[in-house]
């Protein structure tokens, strides 16, 4: 039986849908069949992430309204035998997603796969709320600023309120994920460092990802930058993917690299 | 931190600021935000006390001391 992760942030633009994408080929090329859904109906993203646009025949709710079978709607990834992708659709009605509806999918993919997961739309609107229903966890993306760790602590508020399994009595797991870091701001006290996130969200942390230039080439050629071996950023969602599923890994050294008398003199 | 800076007590950076406004800001939030079912569970109370007698208005403030938390009701009858 497969799990539910929902990627959320609060906050748009902090890296949701990027992050969704790596883990989804992370947590594939561990073995996993993987499952990513675009939750955020009427803003389509995550196709372009994984490079699967021209791919796109049906969407999440064609399949929800019957207008395809699952099997046709489900775009398997151009490296990953593992790794499948379902569209959102591109409707301008924001109410379209029935929470009746979206339960029965994810129970028949839960049978199909080792873990589904769902990029929820930004803010607190309907969306969010189907995407944050059947969770059985939740990774709270959030970069280190005041905005958008306001915004995460929000939503770390609604999970807890609004998930089935919160009014069952049981608890969401949630952990965080600190985006685009800078090291050097850290170190000069210009940005939060992973401590303040941490204490401010009062949630423990499942990875840290660097600020990193690469990742935008990586977009814009919609190869996930988790397959450039290379990139701090892409070894940093490695780890973040190994960690989902139970492993544990050391944390990547983020600390700024210099030599003594800099230290002293800086 | 350098050594200068370091030896001289702390100096205020602007992460140290984002860090208190942060505190602040959802220190007041959270308060305001705690109880997402607040207006639905007030309106269910209300249904049921009117079953016996008049009421006028129910306030419900939450506390949290350090490892409790408290919801106080106040019912105003008619």
């Amino acid at each position: 039986m497969g799990i539910v992760i929902t990627v959320t942030s609060g906050k748009g633009g902090v890296g949701k849908s990027t992050t969704l994408a790596n883990l989804a080929v992370g947590m594939a090329d561990e073995g996993k069949r993987v499952v990513a859904i675009d939750f955020d109906i009427g803003l389509r993203n995550l196709d372009m992430l994984l490079g699967l646009e021209n791919r796109i025949v049906y969407n999440v709710i064609d399949v929800m309204e019957e207008k395809c079978n699952l099997s046709q709607a489900l775009i398997n990834d151009k490296h990953s035998k593992n790794l499948y992708f379902l569209p959102a659709s591109q409707t301008n009605d924001k109410n379209i997603l029935d929470k009746e509806k979206v339960k029965e999918l994810l129970e028949v993919l839960k049978k199909e796969f080792d873990v589904i997961l769902l990029d929820s739309p930004a803010g607190i609107e309907g969306g969010f709320e189907h995407a944050i229903a059947y969770a059985d966890r939740a990774l709270i993306v959030s970069t280190p600023d005041v905005s958008s760790v306001r915004d995460a602590d929000r939503v770390i508020g609604i999970i807890d309120a609004k998930s089935e399994k919160a009014q069952k009595g049981e608890e969401v797991d949630k952990h965080v994920i600190i985006n685009r870091l800078k090291p050097e701001l850290v170190e000069r006290g210009d940005m939060l460092n992973t401590d303040d996130v941490l204490n401010i969200l009062a949630l423990p942390l499942i990875g840290v990802v660097p600020d990193c230039d690469k990742v935008i080439s990586s977009t814009n050629m919609g190869e996930p930058i988790i397959r450039d071996d290379k990139a701090e950023s892409g070894e940093a969602y490695r780890r973040i993917s190994k960690r989902i599923l139970g492993e544990e890994v050391d944390y990547l050294d983020l600390s700024v690299k210099k030599g003594f008398f800099k230290r002293i003199f800086s | 931190m350098s050594l200068f800076s370091g030896l001289f007590g702390k100096k205020e950076t602007s992460a140290s600021i984002a860090r208190d406004r942060l505190k602040l800001v959802l220190a007041h939030e959270r308060a305001s935000n705690a109880l997402p079912y607040m207006d639905e569970m007030k309106s269910e109370i209300m249904e049921v006390i009117k079953k016996y007698t008049q009421v006028k208005d129910i306030h419900i403030n939450s506390q949290s001391n350090q490892n409790i938390d408290v919801l106080e009701m106040e019912i105003i009858l008619k």
